[in-house]
């Protein structure tokens, strides 16, 4: 690919013909596959005799194109809030936590390791339902959409911040001495040197807990939060048409993943481009 | 510290939940009635992407009677029956039946229709004619649903409790109600034996679903009530003034006749 190719020409060797053209053909057969994939899928629906047009009346409330009944957004669009929201509020508890972490004082490495261990132990589900329906006994009353908000940061956060925790770790000491040596200030040496490594290795999996977390939010639907799955299902129930609205569902959180998938894809590139792996495409 | 910082958000985040409903009707202007958004024909979402049914109409007639714009709001039956609303919601016209467990946490103002309990087969059983037939058999019934309790032989209606009960070892599947028909419907004995349900729901199933057959022999007479959080006399005095204005001018026989294709509409506190 382009990268490798810049990669190459600036290590001072030459980029070989042969090899470009190996690289093109991988892609295209890739995405003869893809389409090959794609196709059978489509024509496998197809055999269930699918109310297309069913699907096409309800397509924008499941993409909450439109408002629920009481003003607020609803489908695809509270998802991807829902999503948003506890992905910012995640990473913010995950810094925190991985900094507890490689903390050397005690306290807060005891805090950080208990609170991880909590809600990366504990089924997400039972952490929505505790915080939605058990905290109201001890006077604590919170709305579906701040439970579930609360819900999904807290759990994603404490994985989030072992992930953080794993790509700092992953940088060698030389790094972080190398820096020290040159009299760097310890803000510097995290901004400028061991951060952008770690970065490096924290955005995949980072990237993969996104987009786990995007179809985790399905669960706030028992919440009574209109949301993709909420809809789909509760069309499904008043017309039975289950396999129209669950497929329906099950499409539009592919695509938004999809989307995320290119996202991370992108900064991956970005954050790997001191780096040339083989193999990459 | 985390644990501070979360009641503290908590506080801010949280709708209060101390002070009587009606103060909180009266301040807002708005009362919210919490329902499923699946139980055709009381409740469930319309084409039109609003909810719709017999309780959303009766609710909307309550509303309007006492002067308050309304709102609903749909989760889990479980955390409805369950009571500790905190204020969450005001009132559930949501079909909820007056049992002797749910009296510990919710006030029963005022009821307002009647529907019977109901076996509904599969058109192809042959097995089960009657109650007695259910012994042995997997039976679908709502979750947290008087029909489950029925099923456990730990029924309580009205103080007494239902004194037939002609089975034993029934295996009680609890269950979405809508998803239950839809199981039942793909044939006796694949996912379920029968449903127990109410009549009115059965009615509209087997509408629905030609495969379902509604047993005619009803198995109990089941009341619903107006349901409210406990505490509030001045709301329940309210809610159950306006209900019986509401049957005496015809408005919920109307409302009964739409839905359910007959008047269900019973007196009584």
């Amino acid at each position: 690919m382009a990268l490798d190719a810049e990669v190459r020409a600036a290590a001072g060797r030459p980029v070989s013909a042969p090899r470009v053209t190996r690289k093109s053909h991988f892609r295209i057969q890739v995405w003869a596959t893809w389409t090959v994939l794609a196709l059978l899928l489509a024509w496998g629906c197809r055999a269930l005799q699918l109310d297309f047009g069913y699907v096409a009346q309800k397509l924008p409330f499941l993409l909450g194109l439109r408002l629920g009944p009481d003003g607020f957004i609803q489908g695809a669009v509270l998802t991807l809030f829902v999503t948003a929201v506890s992905m910012v509020c995640a990473l913010g508890i995950a810094m925190i936590t991985a900094a507890g972490r490689l903390s050397d004082n005690p306290v807060a490495f005891a805090f950080a390791t208990f609170y991880a261990s909590l809600f990366r132990g504990t089924p997400l589900l039972v952490q929505v339902l505790i915080i939605y329906l058990a905290l109201p006994q001890i006077g604590v009353v919170l709305g579906g959409l701040t439970s579930g908000l609360i819900a999904l940061s807290l759990n994603y956060g404490a994985y989030l911040a072992e992930t953080i925790r794993s790509g700092m770790m992953a940088i060698p000491l030389g790094q972080r001495e190398a820096a020290m040596a040159l009299s760097l200030p310890r803000w510097l040496i995290l901004w400028k040197v061991t951060g952008p490594q770690a970065l490096r290795l924290i955005i995949p999996p980072a990237g993969a807990l996104f987009v786990s977390m995007l179809k985790d939010s399905a669960l706030v639907s028992i919440l009574g939060l209109w949301e993709l799955n909420f809809l789909a299902q509760s069309y499904a129930r008043s017309s039975f048409r289950y396999m129209e609205m669950l497929l329906a569902a099950a499409l539009i959180y592919w695509a938004l993943s999809i989307v995320f998938e290119i996202v991370q894809f992108r900064l991956e590139r970005r954050f790997g481009r001191g780096v040339a792996v083989v193999g990459r495409r | 510290m985390r644990t501070l910082m979360f009641l503290l958000l908590a506080a801010v985040l949280g709708p209060a939940h101390a002070g009587a409903t009606l103060d909180r009707v009266k301040r807002t202007g708005v009362v919210t009635n919490v329902l499923l958004d699946s139980y055709p024909p009381f409740e469930f979402l319309g084409p039109d992407n609003q909810l719709a049914g017999f309780d959303v109409d009766v609710a909307r007639a309550f509303a309007a009677r006492i002067g308050a714009k309304l709102q609903l709001q749909t989760p889990s039956w479980e955390t409805i029956v369950g009571g500790h609303w905190q204020g969450r919601w005001d009132i559930c016209i949501c079909s909820m039946t007056r049992t002797a467990e749910r009296e510990r946490t919710l006030s029963f103002p005022v009821q307002y229709y009647a529907s019977p309990a109901v076996i509904t087969v599969h058109r192809d059983e042959q097995r089960i004619k009657s109650a007695a037939d259910l012994s042995g058999k997997r039976v679908g019934v709502g979750n947290g649903s008087t029909y489950e309790n029925y099923l456990n032989r730990a029924l309580v209606l009205d103080g007494r409790a239902v004194v037939a009960y002609p089975f034993h070892d029934v295996v009680a599947i609890p269950g979405d109600e809508t998803i239950n028909f839809r199981n039942l419907a793909l044939g006796p004995g694949v996912r379920l034996d029968a449903i127990v349900s109410s009549l009115a729901t059965a009615t509209a199933s087997a509408a629905s679903l030609p495969a379902l057959k509604v047993l005619s022999t009803p198995l109990y007479a089941e009341r619903s009530s107006v349901a409210t959080e406990k505490g509030d006399p001045q709301w329940d005095a309210l809610v159950a003034r306006t209900f019986e204005a509401l049957k005496t001018d015809g408005t919920l026989a109307r409302i009964s006749r739409k839905w359910l294709g007959m008047d269900a509409i019973i007196d009584g506190p």
